[in-house]
């Protein structure tokens, strides 16, 4: 009885995921993404909706749970690419592992549109993306004017072997280095992106260093741990963040946070989707389409061209 | 005669016990040497020492003339002595010849195994052994008789001139310890000394030369066998004399039927079983291994479902689905195997006494009255007169038949008038067992009604008021106590259904 | 006091071992960096003590059964999403959401018991399955999207407020620290002196023995599987109090911390043994030895190569006093 009534549930569900296919006839994109569940995801999400509801195209999206899992984003991809679709859009955590696929791609004659960072390779038509290095140099550079160009700052990273992570991470400690000699860079330690353990290193840098006057999340989950464990060890400490997201808007409203770069996520999603819309009908497309980045603060975070990049 | 091994002032000490006190033993060529004693008096850990199993704290042993000290259970053999141990330790998915030689297979090229000559070495072993065994055969499935010959095998193979038998027959029939002491016979003719270690005396009669007993973890004395009679071996075990007691069968006619079991069936074990306990009786199982006894034991407390049958209580039917519902009855099971089956080996002897009984100490949010149940607790170390340090000592280190009394303690307390022992003397020695035989008469005595299980027919003859005899799966017939034994056997033989044996 | 005398494992000393390394890591960093021994950075490792450590002594429970629980971190960030529709979405006070959470934790716990006894799934798989069903849920409930706890002001005091620094300004021990301690406490308690908790032990030790005593053992263990569900959802409103927030996609790899700290502790995996205060132990090693790399600047990478072989280490430690 039992096995019977779960049996039937099972199928119910199965319909229903996939009442959601394919319609024949209309353009299918999907886009393989580095995750989901981060808000900054699901903004890159909101675009690509976007566009595919101008475009008149089917568009997926989906990726990875974390960022560490290139083989499951690898399998995303093949299955992608075996639904035969007439573009893909790809976020690679890692862009050499995914070079034969990308190939496979060529030959079959689906265009392939890079976005979010860089693939070391010339096959996509178009690479949609921030610069990263120079967003986090935009963000060392506001640190030196905040805190006055000399003392301690450290650093922590959402991941030490991402793209985005090392773009963001050399980025900022690079241009500290070249520019602003009177600032020490004493850590860089990697937070993983989790609230609560980004929060205990921040508490532990503090600890550590006193005297630290600057702090650099390179994502999201990072400075919002960020601010708790600041807010915990009740210091005085300049932080600034990375992305959006409605605790880190709050954190910088309330001044806890001194202000974040931010991308333009949906701009990302939008553009990826458009630049592979026209690839696959054969128009030429720009090879590099850079979706710009934003500092903003307490002072322009209500002003509508920055209020229309973020999310919550 | 030239002393093989030779071992003095041997000293060793477990956390908390003291296991091995100045203990001397020596092995010659060519003889029996039969080691005895109660469980727990040292044998097994002398023995150990003595195949590189465990090291001594103190003493020396000197084997073949020279003094050594084995770091591992492979020097030991390297040396010359092989121990067989009591639990067989083959690989059930290789073949005979791989079991034997395992760890030291003959290699060809590239360190290849060499399977051929392998399988020629074991043919030539169990050729000089008079061994009937094709090498290329799989353990799984095999007797345990073949798999003592090949354990035996396996021991001589390194040239063992000393050779260690724990309890090789516990397992046997009478046809397979003939075969096993004509080997012993032959090994002894070509001077290989033996320690034999069992519990049954007439073995040790017929096969040993000398006798040393062993008690507490001292050594007690050593003698020769043929002169020494059964009676002054087993005072010398346990320190004391033994009664000898013969079953009294009590007049229960007018005694209330305490359980009923009308037409219990469970496969192929359990076929139409029906028979009754009184108050202060004692019923017997006897039969042959694999008659189905533990299989009803199993069916009537729950801890199996039966397929049809019926079990009445104190004139009530009560229905038992499981073992919860079998011990709300009063019922109480004594499994055969008391580590798996019946006791907590790592909880205390607290714990365990009140295991089946948590709700008599427990109050309305499931606190539990430790006071009242430390206090039950020693109550029954008293009463069964179990020796233990504490109420509060692991289980796991009492001897097997402090642990049995624990389980009945555990009974006792739950308040159980119905009890099945089965196996209630297994791998428990000789004065704990006549311990165990007084304190199920007492049982009976006050009213209680007990089922027991045995595979040792005297135990059954000695304690049963009436035998139950079951035989594939049926009840052949019950006979009132105090038969001979080939009554008995005439029943468990039996293999043809009698129609109205109910 | 039921913490410190717990009958069952009677390894004292085992537990002087741990709390002896315990002692000895702390001393060694202290006498390496300054700032390690500041009584701030003391209350600090507390604190980062407080969630792995409740969720340690949920493993533990599990775990003396001889069963293991890999959903308690999904588990807990279950809890912690449903404290979050209560409190933000339903706007119920803050005790209903507290309650509310636990309650699901336990049922959590509950459905993980039901498997693993009347379906006779083993815990592994059982509560492998769990960890998935959990953390889908909690990102299918959520829309991936944190839940704030804005509008119940005071929910970040139940972990973040500090009871004692309000009598003792000096020492603002926060709360969650407390709530750890009273967990453990309570846990510690019912393990030894209930019914529930000798089945607890029971089963662990010897499942078929303990069946035959005539208890009712899948009743007992579901039982004993909701108890542990319920201090996971204690876990998740200390992570949601702390955070304010409940981050849905939080929480795997939490488990396995949990079990880390759980097996410093001396408890086996095969059941039988284990104690509560040597859970509490195990995780202080845990976050003493975190805290001080990182105060230290240990590079993260050696860090985790660190963390690796003090559970290795630990647990031979375990071994060595076991055969001797």
């Amino acid at each position: 009885m039992i096995t019977r009534r779960l049996l039937l549930g099972a199928t119910t569900a199965l319909a229903m995921m996939t009442t959601g296919a394919i319609a024949q006839d209309k353009m299918y994109v999907p886009l393989i993404s580095k995750g989901f569940q981060h808000q900054f995801w699901q903004a890159v999400k909101a675009g690509a909706d976007k566009a595919a509801a101008e475009f008149n195209v089917e568009v997926t999206f989906e990726g990875p749970e974390t960022e560490a899992q290139v083989d499951k984003q690898i399998e995303m991809l093949t299955t992608a690419l075996s639904k035969k679709p007439a573009a893909i859009g790809f976020a690679a955590l890692d862009s050499q592992a995914a070079i034969p696929l990308l190939r496979k791609a060529k030959e079959a004659g689906i265009p392939v549109v890079a976005f979010d960072s860089g693939v070391d390779s010339d096959i996509p038509v178009a690479t949609a993306a921030t610069s990263n290095v120079a967003a986090a140099a935009l963000a060392a550079n506001k640190m030196s004017e905040i805190i006055g160009g000399s003392g301690k700052v450290a650093v922590i990273a959402h991941d030490q072997t991402s793209r985005t992570g090392i773009d963001r991470t050399e980025g900022f400690v690079n241009e500290i280095k070249a520019k602003h000699p009177g600032i020490q860079i004493v850590a860089v330690e990697v937070g993983g992106g989790d609230h609560l353990k980004s929060a205990e290193i921040t508490k532990t840098l503090l600890a550590a260093n006193p005297d630290l006057k600057g702090l650099f999340a390179t994502n999201e989950g990072g400075a919002i741990g960020m601010v708790q464990g600041v807010q915990e060890a009740k210091a005085k400490v300049t932080i600034i963040g990375y992305d959006s997201g409605k605790a880190q808007k709050d954190a910088i409203r309330s001044g806890l946070m001194a202000g974040a770069i931010t991308q333009n996520p949906v701009g990302i999603g939008y553009e990826t989707v458009k630049a592979a819309v026209a690839a696959a009908k054969g128009q030429s497309v720009a090879k590099d389409i850079d979706t710009g980045f934003f500092w903003y603060d307490s002072s322009n975070i209500d002003k509508p061209e920055i209020a229309a990049v973020l999310y919550d | 005669m030239t002393k093989l091994v030779e071992m003095a002032g041997i000293e060793k000490h477990f956390p908390g016990v003291h296991a091995l006190k100045n203990v001397s033993f020596d092995i010659e060529a060519g003889e029996v040497h039969a080691l005895m004693g109660e469980n727990g008096a040292g044998k097994s850990t002398l023995m150990k020492i003595l195949s590189g199993v465990y090291t001594k704290d103190a003493g020396s042993v000197r084997a073949f003339g020279e003094e050594v000290t084995f770091d591992g259970p492979r020097a030991a053999q390297d040396a010359g002595i092989g121990i067989i141990h009591q639990e067989l330790s083959l690989m059930n998915d290789l073949t005979v010849a791989q079991n034997i030689f395992i760890g030291r297979e003959p290699r060809g090229r590239f360190g290849t195994l060499n399977e051929t000559k392998l399988n020629a070495n074991a043919a030539e072993l169990f050729a000089q052994l008079n061994i009937d065994i094709l090498p290329t055969d799989r353990i799984e499935g095999m007797s345990v008789a073949k798999q003592q010959m090949i354990e035996i095998a396996k021991a001589l193979s390194y040239r063992s001139r000393v050779l260690i038998m724990d309890e090789p027959t516990a397992a046997l029939t009478n046809t397979e310890i003939r075969e096993l002491f004509a080997m012993i016979e032959k090994l002894k003719s070509d001077g290989v000394g033996i320690v034999y270690i069992s519990h049954r005396m007439d073995e040790i009669k017929q096969i040993s030369d000398r006798i040393t007993v062993m008690r507490d973890g001292e050594y007690v004395d050593t003698v020769p066998a043929e002169q020494t009679p059964i009676n002054r071996i087993i005072t010398m075990m346990v320190g004391r004399e033994l009664e000898d007691a013969e079953v009294k069968i009590p007049d229960l006619a007018d005694a209330e039927i305490a359980l009923e079991v009308r037409g219990l069936t469970r496969g192929r074990m359990v076929q139409d079983v029906s028979f009754s306990v009184k108050k202060g009786e004692i019923l017997g199982f006897a039969g042959l291994m694999g008659a189905g006894r533990t299989e009803v034991a199993r069916a009537i407390f729950g801890a199996d479902t039966p397929e049809a049958g019926e079990v009445i209580v104190h004139g009530r039917p009560v229905k038992i689905r499981n073992t919860r519902d079998a011990v709300l009855a009063g019922i109480g099971y004594l499994s055969e195997d008391r580590k798996h089956h019946g006791l907590a080996l790592s909880m205390d002897v607290r714990a365990n006494v009140g295991l089946a009984s948590m709700d008599q100490v427990t109050n309305v949010i499931g606190r539990i009255d430790e006071t009242k149940l430390a206090k039950t607790a020693v109550d029954y170390i008293d009463k069964l007169g179990i020796r233990t340090p504490s109420d509060q000592q692991e289980v796991g280190l009492l001897s097997g038949g402090n642990q049995q009394k624990v389980v009945i303690a555990k009974w006792l307390m739950r308040d159980c008038d119905i009890l099945i022992f089965d196996e209630p003397t297994r791998g428990i020695d000789v004065g704990a067992k006549a311990e165990i035989y007084r304190l199920m008469n007492q049982l009976a005595d006050e009213g209680k009604a007990i089922i027991v299980i045995s595979s040792e027919l005297p135990e059954v003859l000695r304690l049963s008021h009436r035998i139950a005899v079951m035989c594939e799966g049926q009840l052949t017939g019950i006979l009132p106590g105090g038969v001979e034994q080939e009554a008995v056997m005439a029943l468990a033989t039996q293999r043809e259904t009698t129609e109205d044996a109910a | 006091m039921s913490l410190t005398k717990l009958k069952p494992s009677g390894s004292t000393l085992q537990k002087a071992l741990a709390f002896g390394s315990l002692i000895a890591l702390v001393l060694i960093f202290s006498f390496l960096s300054e700032n390690f021994r500041t009584l701030s950075n003391m209350i600090n490792i507390l604190q980062a003590t407080s969630v792995i450590g409740v969720l340690a002594v949920s493993a533990t429970i599990v775990i003396i059964t001889g069963g293991i629980d890999l959903s308690v971190g999904t588990a807990m960030t279950f809890t912690a999403v449903t404290a979050g529709m209560l409190l933000t979405w339903l706007g119920l006070p803050i005790p209903l959401g507290v309650i509310g959470a636990i309650l699901m934790g336990a049922l959590t716990g509950l459905a993980s018991g039901f498997f693993i006894t009347k379906m006779r799934i083993p815990p592994f798989i059982a509560t492998l399955g769990m960890m998935l069903v959990l953390k889908g849920l909690s990102l299918i409930f959520t829309g991936t999207k944190p839940i704030y706890f804005n509008d119940s002001p005071g929910f970040t005091e139940i972990a973040s407020g500090s009871l004692v620094g309000l009598l003792v300004p000096a020492f603002p021990l926060p709360n969650g620290v407390l709530i750890l301690f009273a967990v453990a406490a309570i846990v510690g308690w019912i393990l030894n002196r209930t019914a529930l908790g000798r089945y607890t032990y029971a089963v662990g030790s010897n499942e078929e023995a303990t069946r035959l005593s005539g208890v009712n053992i899948d009743a007992w263990k579901m039982g004993i599987y909701a108890l542990a569900g319920a201090v996971t959802g204690v876990a998740g409103i200390l992570i949601a109090s702390r955070l304010n927030s409940a981050q849905p996609a939080l929480g795997q790899g939490y488990e396995l911390e949990a079990i880390a700290a759980v097996v410093i502790g001396g408890t086996s995996l095969t059941g039988g043994r284990g104690t509560i205060l040597g859970t509490i132990i195990g995780a202080l090693i845990m976050s003493v030895l975190t805290n001080g790399l990182r105060i230290l600047s240990v590079a993260p990478e050696w860090q985790i190569v660190a963390t690796g072989f003090i559970i290795i280490g630990a647990v031979y430690a375990d071994m060595l006093r076991k055969k001797t």
